[in-house]
């Protein structure tokens, strides 16, 4: 369950009731690999530009609209190259091994 | 559908170990494929194969009728399986989240837990319900639980809790072929785990001689100084802070209690007249906890050789927070280390 999937992200409902966004710039290109939460795109509103965080890490496989190009909410507008694994929990992150961090010393018991 | 997650590799590579959820995989794999009354379901696990891939490809090998999608009703999943059970299936429903079980606590301990008893043994239930368990996903609140003593505490149960990939795989199918009922909580935070070692059909399986019996816990690190006694995600956590201990010249033992009810008394009292101190962890609320009632087993079978009280290194008594405080809420290595010197008497 190793091998690489793909994920498209669709364009996220921004609030306020409305229906379609403008692509301003986009912050990663295809190939790019991006980390969890790291910018991905500026898009513009009727009321407000707005940054889109990447929901997940992994590598932009495809853009699906143009700069100055209009996307309808819940429409295409990344598709990222994820490691299976990544991709495979719905709820929660999977853990990371940390290198394990102590304050607390040890004496051995005296009576051995 | 990769061949790690088929469990049939052929022979061109030699697979890696197995993760763990891999292994419960081949374990569901392989109890489908050898009784045809086994029944896999719950939410998403068929079309999905489950939000952890547990089930992942299991509808496609055994159709619909065996491997199939129920709706969100925890108490309808437990409820279901009674029903089976009493008609000769061999069901194994999921319970997608721990949080979600309450629903199911009603079928589980009114019904599932009594049938047998009932029926006075015409109606057993071979049921395994597994439930993703415990917390360190930093999941949303009902995401992540520890309900093993709530379970335990119910007569009629079997509760277990395996610690990593080969054991998980050892264990799922020895509950889902035991006539009893099981409920099997599944480490979420080790299910991206290698494990020691392979698991699946090349690694020994519950017939293979010397296989643990329902029941056993097992020492997977040997010491002198304390034992510390842990099940699920803690055991891993238990060996790292052995492993720190070790730095300072302390040598801890480590036991995996693996299953929760019935608990090793025996294994556990083995083990603390040999290094004459105990320390208890586990991700649950303190109060009332596990911790309790294994501390208790070990005073009573090994207080001539104690040489301190049994520590408890728990959860707080707090609802389980949310995920960013996660790290403050489970046991830390250094909390574990300190409860170690406690029973050093300094």
């Amino acid at each position: 369950m190793t091998h690489p999937e793909e994920t498209t992200f669709h364009l996220p409902d921004l609030g306020e009731g409305l229906v379609e966004a403008t692509v301003l710039e986009w912050l990663v290109r295809p190939g790019d690999r991006v980390e969890r939460n790291g910018p991905l795109v500026e898009v513009e509103t009727t009321k407000s530009a707005a940054e889109i965080p990447s929901p997940h890490a992994g590598v932009v496989a495809r853009l699906h609209a143009e700069e100055g190009e209009t996307v309808a909410v819940g429409a295409p507008l990344v598709t990222f190259e994820v490691a299976a694994q990544d991709a495979a929990g719905i709820v929660g992150t999977v853990p990371t091994e940390e290198a394990p961090r102590r304050r607390v010393r040890l004496r051995p018991p005296e009576d051995e | 559908m990769s061949p790690a997650a088929t469990g049939r590799t052929g022979a061109e590579a030699p697979a890696p170990p197995a993760t763990m959820r891999e292994a419960l995989n081949r374990a569901l794999d392989e109890a489908l494929a050898e009784d045809p009354a086994t029944l896999v379901f719950g939410e998403d696990v068929g079309r999905l194969g489950g939000v952890f891939r547990v089930t992942d490809g299991l509808q496609q090998r055994y159709g619909e009728h065996r491997v199939f999608d129920t709706p969100l009703a925890e108490a309808a999943i437990a409820g279901m399986a009674v029903g089976l059970a009493m008609n000769g299936w061999r069901p194994v429903p999921e319970l997608q989240f721990d949080g979600f079980a309450y629903p199911a606590l009603d079928q589980i301990v009114n019904q599932i837990a009594r049938m047998n008893y009932r029926s006075r043994g015409r109606a057993p239930m071979p049921v395994t319900v597994r439930v993703p368990s415990f917390g360190g996903i930093r999941a949303p609140e009902h995401h992540g639980e520890s309900l093993e003593a709530v379970f335990a505490h119910v007569p009629g149960l079997k509760v277990a809790a395996p610690s990593d990939a080969p054991d998980a795989y050892r264990m799922l199918l020895q509950s889902i072929r035991s006539d009893d009922p099981v409920v099997f909580l599944e480490p979420k935070a080790r299910y991206w785990d290698r494990g020691p070692g392979p698991s699946g059909p090349e690694a020994p399986g519950p017939e293979a001689p010397g296989e643990l019996p329902v029941g056993a816990s097992r020492v997977v690190r040997s010491g002198r100084h304390a034992t510390l006694v842990a099940w699920g995600a803690m055991v891993h956590r238990c060996l790292r802070a052995a492993e720190l201990a070790a730095e300072d010249g302390v040598d801890l033992e480590v036991v995996d209690l693996r299953w929760l009810k019935p608990i090793d008394a025996a294994g556990l009292a083995e083990s603390v007249r040999r290094t004459r101190r105990a320390v208890v962890v586990h991700e649950a609320p303190l109060t009332a906890g596990l911790g309790g009632e294994v501390s208790a087993l070990i005073t009573e079978g090994a207080f001539s050789r104690l040489a301190a009280p049994v520590q408890r290194v728990a959860g707080f008594d707090v609802p389980y927070p949310a995920g960013p405080l996660e790290p403050q809420y489970l046991p830390t290595l250094d909390r574990i280390l300190s409860a170690v010197q406690r029973t050093f008497g300094a």
